[in-house]
C-alpha cells in the first residue's frame, strides 16, 4: 500500500477554508503534535493514557492531512484496549513519523511568511 | 416551505474540544458560516459555558480530560429542560457501543473526523430546523395552555354566576320535586328551573342548550330570569313561553337554541300543562294503573322561530294526588356504548317497567346507564315531581316601607276584554300588579290570585266560549275539554269578559269588591251550588276553592256575573 | 366525516352531502359547501345517506343553512336520513322548517 504521508489536497483545502487563518492553524498543530509526541513518550507504560492521546492526536492530523501519522494513532488507539505488547513500538514509529512531516509542515508555514 | 431553508438567523454555538488545532479549524469554519463561536477545552468548561450564555447548539468531543463529552452533554440536556438544544458530537468513533453512548447521554447527531465544512453546515440547518420546531411547538403548547385556562376560568365564573341564577327557585326547596343532574365542572347546557306561581302552582322548566360551557350560560341567564320573573308575577306558561322564545331568538346566533319542557302543574285543578320543544319525551305517571302518558315534542325548540311563528299551544293531563311527571334531557337516551349504540327511549321503557319501588327510579336508570356504558356523561338531567296537595299559597313580594300610607283606598276601575283580546292575552297579571297597590291586599296575595285565576276561567270558557265541564269527568272527557278549548277559542269573533274593581276604605281598613261578567248565557246558579263536593272529581273544583278563600260569593244576572269580596285590616 | 357539495348543472340546485358523524367537527365544512358558491340556488339539498349520527349542533347548522337560503322563503330539503337521525329531527320537529325525506 503506497503511503501518503502528507495529503497536498487536504493542505489546499484548509487554505481556502481558513483563509488568513491557515498559518495559525499550521503552527497550532505543529505546537500540539509536538505535545501529543512528548505525551505519548512520557505515558509509554499507561495503556489507557494512550489510547486516549492516541484518539485525540489522530483526530487532529486527520484533519491537518497528515494520513500515515492519523492511521498509526489509531492503531494505537485500537491496540491499547488489547494487548500492551507491540505499544512501545508504534509509539516509536508515531514519533518518527511526526519527525518525518513536521519539516514539510514548516515548510508549507514558510510560504506565509510575513 | 422548503427544506433547503438557509441559515434564517444566526445561532451562537459552543464547541467543546480538547484539541487545540480542531478547535481552531472547526471555530473558523463555523464562524465563515455565519455563527457565532463559543469555546471550551473540556467538559466541565463546557457546562460552565453553556450555563451562563445558552448557546443554541453544541459540538462537543466525546473524549476530554476533566469532563469527558458524555457527562457534558447529560448536564447541558439537562439544564436546556423542555427546550431543544441540539448535541453533535464530534467523534470518528466507530464502534457501535460508543455511538450508542453518545445516543445514550442526549446527543443528536455525530460529525466524523477529518471535518467537510458542507457537512457539518447541512448538520448544523438540520439541527436547527428541529430546535426552531421544538421552539414553536412549546410556544404553541404554552400559548393554547394559557388560552385554555383563561377559558376554563370564564366558563367557572360564568357557571357560578348561573349556579345563583339557576338555583333561586323552588328546586331545592320543595318536597315533592326530585332531581339529578350530573356532576359537571363547567355549565353542561341543561337547565332545570322551578318555581311557584301566585295561585301555589309550580312552574318547571327543563332545557337543553345547543353547547356547553360560555355560551350555553350566556343563553341560560335570560331565560331563567324570565321564568322566574314572569312566573312569580303570574303570567301562564304561553304568555312566558312566547317572552322565552323572543328574548332567545333575539340574543342567539342562529344556529343556537333551547330545547324545553315547561309545565305548570296545579294540585288545586289536579292537572298538568306541558308544553315541550324539542325535548326527549317525558311522562305523566298514573300511579294507580301505572300507565305512563307521554309528553311528546310537539314545537321547535325556543329561539327557533319567529314571534309571529311561534306556537304556544299546550297540552293538559289530569292528574290525581301521588302521580308523578317525569322529565329527562337527551343526555340519558344518547349514552352510549362501546359501540356507538345508543342507549335509547326503549331500554328506558324497560327500566320503567322493571322499576318497584317508584322512589329509587332515579337509581334505577342510573344504573342502567352504568352497565350500558361503563362511564357517565357529563350532561345527564331528570327530574320528577310528585303532585301534592297543600302547596303554599305564596305572599307576594316583600312590602314598601311606607306601611301602605301613600297607597289608593278609594277607587274603582273597570275593563272589557274582546274576542280578539280573550285569544291570546292574559291579563290576571296585570290585574294581580294593579291590586297589589293595595298594600294591605298583600298578604292575601295568592288566594287573591287563585280566586281571580278561576273566576276568569270560569267567565271565558263556560261563559263565553260555552264549554261544559261535565266533560272533565273522565280522562278521555278531560283531553276533549282542552281540545274544544283550543278551537272554540281560535275560531271567537265576538263576546266579552268585563272585570270590575271597586276599592273602598272601612273603619278598619279596606273592602275589594271584584265583579266578573260574561258574554255568556249563564248557568243554574241553584243547582251547581247544590252539588255536592266531590274532591276526587276532575271538574267542579273551582268553585269551592273560591267559596273557601273569599269573605263573600255571589252569582248575579243568572250566572252571568260573580262578584266576590276581600277584606282587610289596616297595617300598624 | 366529510363534505361534498355540487350545484346542478343549469345553477338551479345545490346538493349536499355529509359523510360519517355530522356534529361540530363538520361546522366549518359544512358552511364553506354552501358559502363557497357565488351564484344562490333556488333549491337546497341536504343528503343525510351515509351520514351515521348527528347532534344538536347539526341542527344548527342546518338552521345556518336556511338562514343563508333565506330564512322563511328558503327550500330546503333533507333527504336519505337513517333512522335515527330521522328520531332527532322529528323530536326537534325540524319538519316544520325543512322538507324532510
Amino acid at each position: 500500500m503506497a503511503e501518503i504521508h502528507l495529503d497536498p489536497d487536504v493542505l489546499s483545502g484548509l487554505q481556502e477554508v481558513m483563509e488568513s487563518e491557515y498559518p495559525k492553524l499550521l503552527d497550532t498543530f505543529l505546537d500540539d503534535s509536538q505535545k501529543r509526541v512528548e505525551a505519548l513518550r512520557k505515558s509509554r507504560d499507561d495503556a489507557k493514557a494512550l489510547g486516549r492521546i492516541a484518539h485525540s492526536f489522530k483526530g487532529s492530523s486527520g484533519n491537518l492531512g497528515a494520513v500515515r501519522l492519523a492511521q498509526l494513532c489509531q492503531r494505537l488507539e485500537v491496540e491499547s484496549v488489547g494487548s500492551t505488547a507491540d505499544l512501545g513500538a508504534l509509539v516509536d514509529q508515531i514519533d518518527h513519523e511526526f519527525a518525518l512531516v513536521r519539516p514539510m509542515y514548516e515548510s508549507e508555514r514558510e510560504r506565509f511568511q510575513l | 416551505m422548503s427544506n433547503l431553508a438557509p441559515v434564517l438567523e444566526p445561532l451562537t454555538i459552543l464547541i467543546a474540544e480538547d484539541s487545540a488545532a480542531d478547535l481552531l479549524l472547526l471555530s473558523t469554519i463555523i464562524r465563515r458560516q455565519g455563527h457565532q463561536v463559543l469555546t471550551a477545552t473540556h467538559g466541565a468548561q463546557a457546562v460552565e459555558v453553556f450555563t451562563r450564555e445558552r448557546p443554541q447548539l453544541v459540538l462537543m468531543d466525546a473524549l476530554m480530560p476533566v469532563m469527558d463529552g458524555f457527562e457534558a452533554a447529560r448536564r447541558i440536556k439537562q439544564l436546556a429542560g423542555e427546550a431543544l438544544v441540539p448535541i453533535i458530537f464530534l467523534t470518528s468513533l466507530r464502534e457501535s457501543e460508543a455511538l450508542a453512548q453518545c445516543l445514550d447521554a442526549g446527543g443528536d447527531d455525530f460529525l466524523p473526523k477529518p471535518y467537510n465544512p458542507l457537512i457539518l453546515a447541512a448538520k448544523i440547518n438540520a439541527m436547527d430546523r428541529l430546535r426552531r420546531l421544538q421552539a414553536t411547538v412549546l410556544q404553541q403548547r404554552d400559548l393554547i395552555a394559557k388560552h385554555h385556562n383563561y377559558l376554563l376560568h370564564e366558563q367557572r365564573a360564568a357557571k357560578a354566576v348561573f349556579d345563583k341564577v339557576a338555583h333561586s327557585g323552588c328546586i331545592n326547596a320543595a318536597p315533592n320535586i326530585r332531581y339529578l343532574q350530573s356532576p359537571y365542572a363547567l355549565f353542561n347546557g341543561d337547565l332545570l328551573l322551578a318555581a311557584y306561581t301566585p295561585s301555589g302552582d309550580m312552574h318547571v322548566l327543563l332545557g337543553d342548550f345547543t353547547g356547553h360551557g360560555l355560551p350555553a350560560a350566556v343563553g341560560a341567564m335570560p331565560l331563567a330570569e324570565v321564568f322566574y320573573g314572569m312566573t312569580a308575577k303570574g303570567y301562564g306558561l304561553a304568555q312566558t313561553l312566547r317572552e322565552m322564545n323572543a328574548k332567545l331568538k333575539r340574543i342567539l346566533p342562529v344556529d343556537m337554541f333551547c330545547c324545553a319542557t315547561l309545565m305548570c302543574l296545579s294540585a288545586e285543578r289536579r292537572v298538568v300543562e306541558v308544553w315541550n320543544g324539542g325535548m326527549p319525551e317525558g311522562y305523566v305517571h298514573e300511579v294507580a294503573t301505572g300507565k305512563r302518558t307521554p309528553l311528546v315534542s310537539r314545537h321547535l325548540p325556543l329561539g327557533v322561530l319567529s314571534a309571529e311563528r311561534f306556537n304556544d299551544s299546550t297540552e293538559v293531563w289530569p292528574m290525581a294526588l301521588g302521580d308523578r311527571v317525569f322529565l329527562l334531557s337527551d343526555g340519558v337516551l344518547d349514552t352510549a356504548d362501546v359501540n356507538d349504540q345508543l342507549f335509547g327511549a326503549e331500554r328506558l321503557q324497560q327500566v320503567f317497567a322493571a322499576n318497584r319501588e317508584p322512589d329509587r327510579l332515579f337509581e334505577d336508570i342510573e344504573q342502567a346507564l352504568a352497565a350500558f356504558r361503563g362511564q357517565a356523561r357529563d350532561d345527564v338531567s331528570m327530574v320528577e315531581i310528585t303532585l301534592q296537595a297543600g302547596e303554599p299559597l305564596r305572599a307576594a313580594e316583600p312590602m314598601y316601607a311606607d306601611s301602605g300610607q301613600s297607597c289608593p283606598l278609594d277607587w274603582s276601575v273597570g275593563f272589557e276584554f274582546r274576542a280578539q283580546t280573550l285569544k291570546s292575552y292574559n291579563p290576571l297579571p296585570y290585574l294581580l300588579q294593579l291590586l297589589l297597590e293595595i298594600h294591605g291586599l298583600r298578604k292575601q296575595s295568592g288566594a287573591l290570585y287563585s280566586v281571580m285565576a278561576e273566576l276568569y276561567s270560569n267567565a271565558l270558557e263556560h261563559g263565553v266560549l260555552g264549554l261544559d265541564s261535565g266533560l272533565k269527568l273522565d280522562a278521555r272527557g278531560f283531553a276533549e275539554y282542552y281540545h274544544q278549548r283550543n278551537e272554540r277559542l281560535a275560531q271567537l269573533s265576538s263576546g266579552y269578559v268585563r272585570v270590575h274593581v271597586q276599592v273602598v276604605p272601612t273603619p278598619t281598613g279596606g273592602k275589594m269588591t271584584l265583579r266578573i261578567d260574561d258574554s255568556g248565557p249563564g248557568f243554574d246558579v241553584e243547582q251547581v251550588l247544590a252539588r255536592p263536593l266531590d274532591v276526587n272529581r276532575l271538574s267542579g273544583r273551582g268553585l269551592s276553592l273560591v267559596r273557601q278563600l273569599s269573605s263573600d260569593v255571589r252569582w248575579l244576572d243568572g250566572g252571568r256575573s260573580v262578584c266576590v269580596e276581600f277584606y282587610w285590616e289596616a297595617l300598624a | 366525516m366529510s363534505v361534498e357539495s355540487e350545484v346542478s348543472l343549469d345553477g338551479t340546485k345545490l346538493m349536499i352531502t355529509v359523510k360519517g358523524r355530522f356534529d361540530f367537527g363538520s361546522h366549518q365544512a359544512f358552511r364553506d359547501a354552501y358559502e363557497r358558491f357565488y351564484k344562490v340556488p333556488e333549491l337546497y339539498v341536504v343528503d343525510l345517506k351515509d351520514t351515521t349520527y348527528m347532534d344538536s349542533s347539526a341542527l344548527g347548522m342546518l338552521l345556518l343553512l336556511r338562514d343563508h337560503a333565506g330564512g322563511d322563503n328558503a327550500e330546503v330539503q333533507v333527504i336519505n336520513s337513517n333512522p335515527d337521525v330521522r328520531k332527532i329531527l322529528a323530536i326537534s320537529n325540524f319538519d316544520k322548517l325543512f322538507d324532510i325525506s
